[in-house]
């Protein structure tokens, strides 16, 4: 029985550890909880990168289901979710960009504003305009108190501004359907109804 | 040749060195802080790289923040809040103590613990008791043998 026990625990501990590690071949490195959740969307008064006269406040929120997706033209991954996202909007899902550039770095800025916009511009041209208008956020700092990483990231918020679903990574039908249709699904209904949500 | 070899790896050291920022302190104390502050914040888009190694755009406006923030007067303390309110415990290269993190000091104590426990109930291997004259006797019978 002694005996028995030696070889027995060795060999539990080896097994156990072989699952750990096997379970690691399949985690994601990026994936990370994200600090937005459930949270108000964080304070800001940017600009529309179209009409720079028009500024934003977090306040721009209130009152509508949106998925405000943090993109730029120099993201490959941007263009590959363009036209899904566009497809939802047509199906009425009220999209908004956060709109961020690489180039326009504030201390080394070298990129003209108008052609920041002709870019884009050009881009959702050519592969669908999902966005009912896009905030440039010039010096990323909303980026930043948002915890992005990078680009493209998604942020559901609700009509009362507080976010409800952080994605990293591009917008597709499935990572809609799993992570989104069901939250969108019920935060619209209420929006229907009337209840709002306190 | 050694001259030219020398040349050489001068004109490539030259592309090595990293891009780095030309950020203005008032005092030495912000300075050294901001260096700190740097070398002790993760960069949340790559792998295990500090935000002052990382080219990431991330970590420039991760670095530019915090130049920010130490410029405003804030402390140590404040701006490793600011960031892990943002990106998470992650961001920060020294992990909180909680429920799920303490086996990473638990777990190491405990080993060495069960190994001083191993080692001092480990009973000592007795010998069988030999016989050595016998066996002394049929060593010399196996000599006398041989020759």
């Amino acid at each position: 029985m002694q005996n028995k026990l030696k070889f027995a625990v060795p060999l539990v501990f080896f097994l156990g550890l072989c699952l750990f590690l096997f379970q690691g071949l399949f985690s994601d490195p990026q994936a990370r909880d994200a600090m937005t959740l459930d949270r108000p969307m964080p304070e800001f008064a940017l600009p529309d990168l179209m009409q720079p006269e028009i500024t934003y406040t977090q306040d721009v929120f209130k009152g509508k289901v949106t998925l405000l997706n943090v993109w730029g033209v120099w993201c490959v991954t941007c263009q590959v979710e363009l036209p899904y996202l566009t497809a939802l909007s047509e199906q009425g899902v009220q999209i908004v960009g956060l709109y961020y550039d690489q180039d326009l770095d504030p201390d080394f800025g070298i990129k003209t504003l108008a052609r920041v916009q002709q870019e884009v511009i050009d881009i959702t041209d050519r592969l669908g305009n999902p966005f009912a208008y896009n905030i440039f956020d010039v010096y990323r700092d909303t980026s930043l108190d948002l915890g992005v990483t990078g680009a493209p990231e998604s942020l559901l918020i609700d009509q009362n501004g507080i976010i409800r679903v952080h994605h990293i990574g591009d917008v597709n039908n499935r990572v809609w359907q799993n992570k989104f249709a069901d939250v969108y699904a019920e935060l619209t209904s209420q929006t229907i109804t009337g209840v709002e949500e306190k | 040749m050694k001259t030219v070899l020398v040349i050489t790896f001068a004109l490539l050291s030259v592309a090595t060195f990293a891009a780095q920022e030309n950020y203005q302190f008032d005092t030495v104390e912000q300075q050294v802080l901001f260096k700190e502050l740097t070398a002790t914040l993760r960069c949340p888009m790559c792998q295990n790289q500090n935000i002052a190694d990382s080219d990431a755009m991330i970590a420039h406006d991760m670095r530019r923040k915090v130049f920010q923030l130490i410029s405003q007067g804030q402390d140590h303390e404040q701006i490793v809040s600011f960031m892990k309110s943002r990106y998470g415990d992650f961001v920060y290269y020294q992990p909180p103590v909680t429920r799920t993190t303490i086996w990473l000091w638990v777990l190491p104590i405990f080993v060495v613990l069960l190994g001083f426990v191993v080692v001092l109930r480990r009973t000592p291997h007795s010998l069988p008791a030999q016989d050595e004259q016998a066996a002394l006797a049929k060593a010399q019978a196996l000599l006398d043998e041989d020759k």
